[in-house]
Order: C-alpha cells, then sequence, then structure tokens
C-alpha cells in the first residue's frame, strides 16, 4: 500500500500543470460552496431573528389550546408575575406579556375590526422591533395609559392622526361588553401590510381593564440573545412554569411553521445549482482522470504482462483522484474558512441592503459564522463526486488486454 | 270509450296540474312564518345565555320590531352590561355602549362576527328576512309533528346573494312556527343549528319559547334565546327605530 501510495502521488506531478488546473476547479467550487453554504445558513439565521424580531419573539408562554383555538378565555393567570418571575430567574430582560382582543376601532368616520393587543410599555422593545419603527408620535409609557399605537395603514384606513380618539368596541374576558375611548400616540410602519393594517397597541394595564382580564394575558414572549440557545432555554422555562396551571412553553418553530418551510424551500432551490457546480467539477475530473490513465495505456500494459494485477492498478487509479481531491478538500476550505473568518468579522452586504435594513429597524450586515457543517458540506460532497468520477477509469482497466495496450501509440 | 279514456286523461292531467296550486308556495311559508315570529310589530324580552364548556353567562334584554325592516335590542342586565344596544334597519346595524356614550356602525366586514358574544352573528340577528328575498326555496318533504304538519324547506341562495351559507334547511309547522333552521356551508357540511326547544303561546300567539343555536363540531357551545314576554301588534313610536333613540331611550 505504501508503494502504491508513493506511485500515485509520483504520478499526480508527472503532470504538474494538469494535476494542478484539476485541483484548482475543485479548490475554487470548494471556496465557492463553503462561502455560499455558510452565508447562506448565516442569512436564515438572520431571517428567522429578523422575523421572530418584529413580533412573536424566539419562544411563548401560552395557555393550553390558545395556540390553535386563540380564544380569549384561554390564558394565563398572573401573568406579569409571572413574566417577572422568568426575568428574574432567567437572568433577563427580553420577556414581555401581552394579552390579545378582537375589537372594532371606529373613527368619526369609520370603523375597522382589528387586533387590540396589550403590551407592557417598559418591556415590549425588548422582544419586539415594532416599537422602534414608529413614524409618528411615541410608545406609550404608562401601564395603565388609554393610549395606542396603530399601523401607518390602519391609521389612513380610520382617517386619524396623533392626538386622535378612537373607540374600541369588543367582547371582554366574561363575555361582557368592552368599550373604550383611547387616543393615538403612535404609528408604526414595519412594512408588513398585516400589522399595518390591524393592530393597535394598548398598555397592557389599560388592556386588562377594558377588556376584563384582571391580571391575565394571553402570552408572555421571550426573546434570547442568539438562535441556539433556544431549545435551552426553553427546558429551562419550562421547568420554571407553576405546576398546577399547565402552561405550555412554544419555541419559534412551532409558533411560525412557514418560517422553516420557506427556508427549507430555499435550500432545496440553492442545492440545484450547487448540485450543477458538483457536477461540472465531477466532469472535470473524470475528463482529466480519463485522460491520464489514456496516455499511460503503454505503460499500463507493461505493468500488467509483468503481473501486476487490474484491482491494483485500479487502486492507483482511484488512489491517485483520492490524493488530489485531498488536496482540492484542504485547500478549498482552508481558503473558504479564512474568507468566511474575514467575512464574518467585517460584515457582508449588498447595494441597497442598508437602506432596506434601517427600513425594517434590522442589521445591516449578515454576519456568516465559521461553523463545521456548512463549512465541510459542499466540498466533502465535491470529494465524494470526484472519488465516483474516479471509477470508470478504473473499472476501464479490467478491460485492458496487455498485449494490444503494449502496442498502442 | 274514447271519449271516456280522454275525459279521463283530461282528468288526471287537471288533478296533477292543479297538486301543485295546492300545496303552499314555499316562499310565501317562510315569509308567513318570519312575519308570524315577528308580527307589524312587537315588543318582548328576553333572555339570552351564552353556554360554553366551562362558562355560561346570561343576559336580559329588551326588544322593539317593527316590520321585517327595523329592529331594536337593549340589553337590561347583567348591571355590567345595562345600556348597550342594537338598533338594525335593514342590513345596517349600530352599536350603543354607554360606557363611551357612543353610536358605532358595524361595518359589513364585520358582520359576520359573533353578536354580543353570542353563537349568533350579526348577519344572523339583522337579516333574518333576507331568506325570503335572496333565497330559492323548494319543499323538500312534509312531516308531522305534534300532530301538524312540518314543511321541510330547502333554501338556496342566489348567486349574487351576500350570504356564506351554501344552503339552509328550514322545518316549518303549518302553525307557522320554525322548528329548526340547519345552516349548511359551501361544501355543503352541517355548521349550525337552530332548533325551537320549547314552543307555546305568548302575546296571542304559538311562538318557539325557547331557541338554541349550536355549532355542529362543537355542541357543548350553545347559546338559548328564551322569550320572557311578548306583544305583537302594538303601536311603536315612529321615533323608536333611531340612532337618537338608541343613544338615550324615551322609555
Amino acid at each position: 500500500m505504501n508503494l502504491t501510495l508513493r506511485l500515485a502521488w509520483r504520478n499526480l506531478w508527472r503532470q504538474p500543470r494538469r494535476t494542478w488546473l484539476t485541483t484548482g476547479a475543485m479548490v475554487f467550487s470548494n471556496i465557492i460552496l463553503a462561502v455560499m453554504v455558510s452565508l447562506q445558513f448565516g442569512m436564515y439565521d438572520m431571517m428567522i431573528d429578523n422575523t421572530l424580531a418584529v413580533f412573536t419573539g424566539h419562544l411563548q408562554v401560552q395557555a393550553p389550546g390558545y395556540k390553535d383555538d386563540k380564544k380569549m378565555r384561554q390564558s394565563i393567570p398572573n401573568a406579569a408575575g409571572l413574566a417577572a418571575s422568568l426575568r428574574q430567574n432567567l437572568d433577563v430582560d427580553t420577556v414581555a406579556v401581552r394579552g390579545t382582543a378582537f375589537a372594532l376601532a371606529s373613527s368619526d368616520e369609520r370603523s375597522f375590526g382589528i387586533q387590540v393587543i396589550g403590551i407592557q410599555p417598559e418591556y415590549e422593545a425588548s422582544v419586539s422591533s415594532l416599537p422602534g419603527l414608529l413614524s409618528e408620535g411615541r410608545y406609550p409609557a404608562d401601564n395603565f395609559a388609554a393610549e395606542v399605537v396603530i399601523g401607518n395603514v390602519l391609521a389612513r384606513n380610520l382617517k386619524v392622526t396623533i392626538g386622535d380618539e378612537l373607540t374600541l368596541l369588543g367582547s371582554g374576558r366574561d363575555g361582557s361588553f368592552a368599550a373604550a375611548v383611547v387616543i393615538v400616540t403612535g404609528i408604526f410602519d414595519t412594512g408588513m401590510a398585516d400589522l399595518d393594517r390591524s393592530i393597535a397597541q394598548l398598555p397592557l394595564g389599560a388592556f386588562q381593564d377594558v377588556f376584563s382580564m384582571g391580571d391575565q394575558a394571553h402570552e408572555i414572549v421571550i426573546r434570547v440573545a442568539d438562535l441556539s440557545l433556544v431549545p435551552g432555554i426553553k427546558q429551562q422555562v419550562q421547568g420554571l412554569l407553576p405546576a398546577d396551571e399547565n402552561l405550555v412553553v412554544f419555541d419559534w418553530d412551532e409558533l411560525e411553521p412557514s418560517l422553516k418551510q420557506a427556508i427549507q424551500a430555499d435550500i432545496a432551490s440553492a442545492w440545484f445549482m450547487y448540485g450543477i457546480l458538483i457536477i461540472l467539477v465531477a466532469f472535470s475530473v473524470l475528463n482529466t482522470v480519463l485522460m491520464s490513465v489514456l496516455e499511460r495505456t503503454r505503460e499500463f500494459g507493461i505493468v500488467m504482462s509483468l503481473g501486476l494485477t487490474p484491482g491494483r492498478l485500479g487502486r492507483l487509479v482511484v488512489l491517485e483522484t483520492m490524493l488530489m481531491g485531498l488536496m482540492g478538500l484542504i485547500l478549498g476550505t482552508l481558503l473558504g474558512a479564512g474568507l468566511i473568518l474575514w467575512l464574518g468579522a467585517n460584515g457582508f452586504s449588498y447595494p441597497g441592503m442598508e437602506e432596506m435594513a434601517e427600513r425594517f429597524n434590522m442589521p445591516a450586515k449578515i454576519y456568516p459564522q465559521l461553523s463545521l457543517v456548512p463549512l465541510f458540506l459542499g466540498p466533502v460532497i465535491v470529494f465524494a463526486g470526484t472519488l465516483i468520477a474516479a471509477v470508470y477509469p478504473a473499472i476501464r482497466l479490467h478491460w485492458l488486454e496487455p498485449v494490444q495496450a503494449m502496442r498502442a501509440a | 270509450m274514447n271519449v271516456f279514456k280522454n275525459f279521463l286523461s283530461l282528468f288526471l292531467i287537471g288533478v296533477v296540474f292543479a297538486a301543485p296550486a295546492h300545496a303552499l308556495d314555499p316562499r310565501e311559508l317562510v315569509r308567513e312564518a318570519i312575519d308570524h315570529w315577528r308580527g307589524v310589530a312587537s315588543v318582548g324580552e328576553m333572555t339570552m345565555i351564552i353556554h360554553r364548556p366551562d362558562w355560561e353567562r346570561t343576559m336580559s334584554m329588551q326588544s322593539w320590531t317593527q316590520g321585517t325592516k327595523e329592529s331594536l335590542v337593549r340589553v337590561t342586565a347583567p348591571q355590567k352590561d345595562r345600556g348597550n344596544g342594537t338598533l338594525m334597519i335593514d342590513n345596517s346595524m349600530w352599536n350603543y355602549s354607554p360606557k363611551v356614550n357612543r353610536v358605532i356602525k358595524v361595518p359589513s366586514s364585520m358582520m359576520g362576527q359573533s353578536w354580543m358574544g353570542s353563537d349568533f352573528s350579526n348577519k344572523d340577528v339583522s337579516r333574518s328576512d333576507d331568506i325570503v328575498d335572496q333565497y330559492t326555496h323548494t319543499l323538500l318533504e312534509t312531516t308531522e309533528h305534534d300532530g301538524k304538519t312540518v314543511y321541510v324547506i330547502e333554501s338556496v341562495p342566489l348567486e349574487e346573494a351576500a350570504v356564506v351559507w351554501g344552503r339552509e334547511v328550514l322545518r316549518i309547522r303549518d302553525d307557522l312556527v320554525l322548528l329548526e333552521q340547519r345552516y349548511y356551508d359551501q361544501e355543503d357540511q352541517l355548521v349550525q343549528t337552530l332548533e325551537a326547544l320549547e314552543i307555546g303561546e305568548m302575546g296571542g300567539r304559538v311562538i318557539a319559547l325557547r331557541q338554541r343555536m349550536s355549532k355542529q363540531d362543537a355542541p357543548e357551545e350553545w347559546t338559548e334565546m328564551q322569550v320572557k314576554t311578548m306583544s305583537y301588534d302594538v303601536n311603536l313610536d315612529p321615533g323608536m327605530f333611531t340612532l337618537a333613540n338608541l343613544r338615550n331611550p324615551r322609555n
């Protein structure tokens, strides 16, 4: 084996230019794959974070059944107290309570059915980017103020501006009539039509008052520092919930299943492109190996007539390819990792991204993370592809007739 | 012989053609049933029970109706909700809440929403006579109930009618009491059923004293309307069905 290895290595450098060219193709595609896949994964994390940052948060505590039925009575008792204890035990500030009710909102001129969301003014900004997206006015400061912020589309539909009154009419938790006159103090513009058209945020204290909620609410929203921390914190939160209420914790994947589906669809289409790249590289390797086998037909004929079996000769050819593939793999991932590290430090952005990020209250650059799976996933598949490409030339050796081969030009 | 045969066939044709004339027009029957329930004008007191598996809520209310187009409902109990009212004229609906002292028109997009938290939608309560004009009616069969004939009528909304239902099936007794109304969606699945649980005399008419609306997929959730008092053919103040009266009751 040692001999075969040495032979393979020397065979590679009989044609250094060809070897470098083929290795170069592999290195190039490996860098592309390593960087693109890492960038893609970094983008997904950012996409998830940005989407969740608007409203959903990473984790939510809810009453059983609320996620599917959204019934007003499926609420969390002493929600603010529970949130305070979560804040203390998790040692983070990013926990906020919300209540949700359906109401008819009317201005002097128009009426629309909307979702009224009770929020804790003090904490909402720590779990949601929405308070930072006010285009006019201010976020309510007092927990009991009869003040709302509404979306710009709703404001336009209702024909109200800052300082105008809105009447809310709906049903309370006990089925009673809920009615309130509130003042519009802020107008937000998230760019998401659903939110901008149908949501009003009211301080939680006032919300609980209007909708006869007592100390109850519907969601405790938790935001964590990093996506990878979600499973651990979920478990921690589970342990901190009062045992007798059978409240449930959902992570973002359960709250927003469409997010993961969108990512999976994107991965599928990206891999189609990567697949084409890998196949091209594999064909170029096949070409090189086949050429190197064909030009050595005479040589192979001689060694075979001396008693070398086609099997060992085949192994030699595969080993040559494997060595070349390994060089491509190592050089490609090293250079790719270097590029990712540089992008991770300096950030990646494209023209116009900054404006868009500012518009949606999001970070302006993507910072890809260096991690094993995205880094090696593409290069390893390229490596496997080159090995498969060596199979045909190696098998071809079995049909070689030593005498004929020796006479070949 | 031939003459006799011709005569016989003529006679038979006559019988066949006469039959539909004898059977009543299903549309007319539906109209009469609704008129019977509402009268030219009526004043009544009702109790509404909203039942859920884990809670129940009872509300008392007064109602006034005039013809099929105008009605007014005002909550009298519990104290917390007293004074809330709904005025319906034609297909428009206004709510009044004393808490905010405001009258609010219910937009058409909200007509499918629950009325006062019950299993009746705003549409259910406000458009009770749409079923006469905007549906085609077919008599499916006749059965018996308490020794009286019951007409089972299928009502299918016209193509252009703004109705969410695919069809409704009504069971109307020959004394014009609506025994049951089943609502099917566009996929022909039964969604909800309104049924008369108790029938008796009130205000000189035999009417359904207790009606229950229940959802098919949640049989433990229902709303019951109980008629406490009802007088028909009363003279109502012409100002009864106005926004001013909704806001400031004069009676």
